[in-house]
């Protein structure tokens, strides 16, 4: 996948492109609308990632103008701004998500990955590593052909976890990732030690293999090389 | 008391003394007037009785009215004037007792000495003490009722100005974008109470903006580093790391999470404050209760609280629904987190307001302490302590009375929607 990043703050673009590049996409990094606009004039992306203010301009106008010109590619906005106004805004003009900063780039991943299936995919709903095979519309998950009885959340979770292999995935991202915005609710993260602890012994029960591990007590990693 | 009344007391006093004091001098000087005049009348009487009886005519013919002459003897001393002023003596004329005013003097004429005394009745004093009393108390009444009447006239015309700045004044505050405007007025301790407080709210203005400014920029700017900082930990996390390693990072990272949500907050306080969620339509808050109560469903199980609502059907309140949100999700994320395993929540939503209860620990300050920015029941605990600040910065926007209460046991956050708004939950229907 090839995202072009719009983001005026270096240090914060930089995040974004060294995580992606452990994901093997390859990201162009753009401070301001002008250039951007150069470069989605002469490259193809898969996914535009943007942040609204920009230098000089709104990010937004920029979206307009890839509506306008038709320009085949998708549009994350990232934005500071927690107005519902931008984020109505933002979708209407045909955004395909909206990810409010500060976020964790694991969640970005995710939702880049979901856009991409949606729309470069072309509806290709499946998330599959080895014998575990997610259907994203269906919302149903096979474990060597057994469907597993998950509950939306640990649903959720397995996706989460398949998208981001390999890396660790603090307790805290989870929450953010299955709560939203009533994370702040969970005084401690027991819950998602609950729901990891299900989705694991549901998995094994299908005789998975055990992917999920956790990590130094901070959280969990789904491991491929066992 | 008002101005006008204190004028008027002062006015009505000075008046009264003045009155009083020009009513002793007009006492006196009618009284000496009318004796000076009658005095002046009778000795021409008398010089005239004279002059008759010295042509010739005879006592009798002169005597009679009020004119007495008698015959002394030729050796006594001549009196040239005497004057006698007694009261009560009877009046044939009036047939009453009188103030009888006597003058008399004696002439020697054509060699006898008469003794000619010539009298009238006048008024007396008591009785002119009367007509004064009586004339300059129907002064004061005309003064008072003209007073009465032209006082509100003439204090609504002087201070016209005066209450113009005090309304302007009353309805300043701080939060206005427009500086205040005061009357023109001609009146110089006016003009100079006018600059004065053009002067001082300009003043106040303009702290109260930069004051602003700079908290919204220091959290607008904060957001950005935050974002960095949680950013690279997450890089680093990916790094090969130790244990050790790892633990500090997770503290790092709730630290920074902490900040960052206290300074979505502080964003959200100052938007709410600026006013730049705006009210376009009513909404129905009924319908938006259950949902949100829907959404919190499963931290609610995971509590093992038990949930009791009743939520009348219909409520329609002019609210933006993203700051309804904030106050739902502010509300009902209270009552778990400060809530009990298996403790309970109860939330009633009633044309006239929205409750919710649960129960908890007893809290520790004054719950209207809560309120404030910052204050916590437990300092050390997770929250930001800027949840409450929230709602009530939202309840105040809204016209909306809120109360934070402790009884049996139950936490209760009870908001009162304004009442004149029945308009909007017409009869309702049951659906």
């Amino acid at each position: 996948m090839k995202v072009l990043i719009v983001e005026d703050n270096n240090d914060l673009a930089r995040n974004i492109q060294e995580f992606l590049q452990h994901e093997g996409y390859v990201s162009e990094l753009s401070s301001n609308c002008k250039e951007a606009e150069e470069k989605l004039n002469s490259f193809q992306y898969d996914c535009v990632v943007l942040d609204i203010m920009l230098p000089d301009g709104s990010g937004l106008s920029l979206l307009e103008k890839i509506k306008e010109q038709k320009i085949k590619t998708n549009v994350l906005i990232i934005s500071a701004k927690n107005s519902l106004d931008d984020k109505i805004y933002g979708l209407d003009k045909g955004a395909d998500d909206y990810l409010t900063k500060p976020f964790h780039l694991s969640e970005l991943n995710a939702r880049l990955k979901a856009i991409y299936r949606r729309n470069a995919l072309e509806g290709d709903s499946t998330v599959s590593f080895n014998e575990i095979v997610l259907n994203t519309t269906s919302m149903e998950a096979r474990v060597h052909g057994t469907a597993l009885d998950l509950t939306k959340k640990e649903f959720d979770l397995l996706l989460y976890f398949l998208i981001n292999k390999n890396r660790i995935l603090t307790r805290q991202s989870l929450a953010e990732h299955l709560w939203g915005d009533y994370t702040d609710n969970l005084a401690n993260f027991d819950f998602v030690y609950q729901h990891v602890k299900n989705l694991r012994k549901k998995i094994a029960s299908a005789r998975g293999n055990d992917y999920i591990g956790t990590v130094y007590g901070i959280g969990y990693k789904f491991d491929t090389n066992i | 008391m008002k101005l006008i009344n204190r004028l008027t007391l002062w006015y009505l006093a000075i008046t009264t003394f003045v009155l009083l004091a020009s009513g002793i001098i007009v006492f006196y000087r009618v009284q000496a007037e009318i004796e000076n005049e009658v005095q002046t009348r009778l000795k021409r009487d008398i010089d005239y009785t004279a002059q008759l009886l010295g042509d010739g005519l005879s006592v009798d013919s002169v005597q009679g009215n009020q004119i007495e002459i008698k015959e002394i003897s030729m050796t006594a001393a001549i009196i040239p004037l005497k004057v006698t002023d007694s009261m009560g003596v009877y009046s044939p004329y009036r047939r009453a007792l009188d103030r009888k005013f006597t003058v008399a003097s004696s002439h020697k004429i054509n060699g006898k000495h008469y003794y000619i005394s010539a009298y009238n009745f006048i008024a007396e004093p008591d009785e002119i003490l009367e007509g004064i009393i009586a004339s300059l108390t129907v002064t004061l009444l005309i003064l008072l009722l003209f007073v009465a009447v032209t006082s509100r006239q003439m204090s609504k015309q002087i201070l016209s100005n005066f209450n113009r700045t005090l309304k302007t004044i009353q309805g300043f505050d701080l939060k206005q974008k427009n500086r205040i405007k005061l009357a023109e007025t001609r009146t110089y301790e006016f003009k100079e109470l006018n600059q004065f407080l053009e002067k001082m709210t300009n003043r106040a203005l303009d702290d109260y903006r930069s004051l602003k400014e700079f908290s919204e920029n220091a959290s607008h700017e904060l957001q950005t580093p935050l974002a960095i900082i949680r950013g690279k930990l997450e890089l680093l996390l990916e790094t090969h790391i130790d244990e050790k390693q790892a633990s500090l990072i997770e503290g790092i990272q709730n630290a920074v999470q902490k900040l960052s949500s206290i300074n979505q907050s502080l964003v959200l306080l100052t938007k709410l404050e600026n006013q730049e969620y705006p009210v376009k339509e009513k909404m129905d808050v009924s319908t938006f209760v259950r949902r949100s109560i829907d959404s919190f469903r499963e931290l609610i199980e995971m509590k093992s609280i038990s949930l009791t609502t009743e939520i009348n059907p219909d409520i329609h309140l002019n609210l933006n629904p993203f700051v309804a949100d904030i106050l739902l999700t502010n509300l009902l994320s209270n009552a778990i987190r400060h809530n009990f395993m298996n403790g309970s929540i109860e939330v009633v939503l009633t044309s006239s307001g929205l409750s919710v209860k649960n129960t908890g620990d007893p809290p520790k300050v004054n719950t209207q302490e809560l309120f404030k920015r910052f204050k916590k029941d437990k300092q050390s605990s997770e929250s930001t302590g800027l949840g409450l600040a929230i709602v009530k910065q939202i309840c105040d926007l809204n016209n909306f009375k809120v109360a934070y209460e402790f009884a049996n046991g139950f936490h209760e956050l009870k908001i009162d929607f304004p009442t004149n708004k029945k308009t909007s939950n017409s009869p309702q229907s049951v659906s």
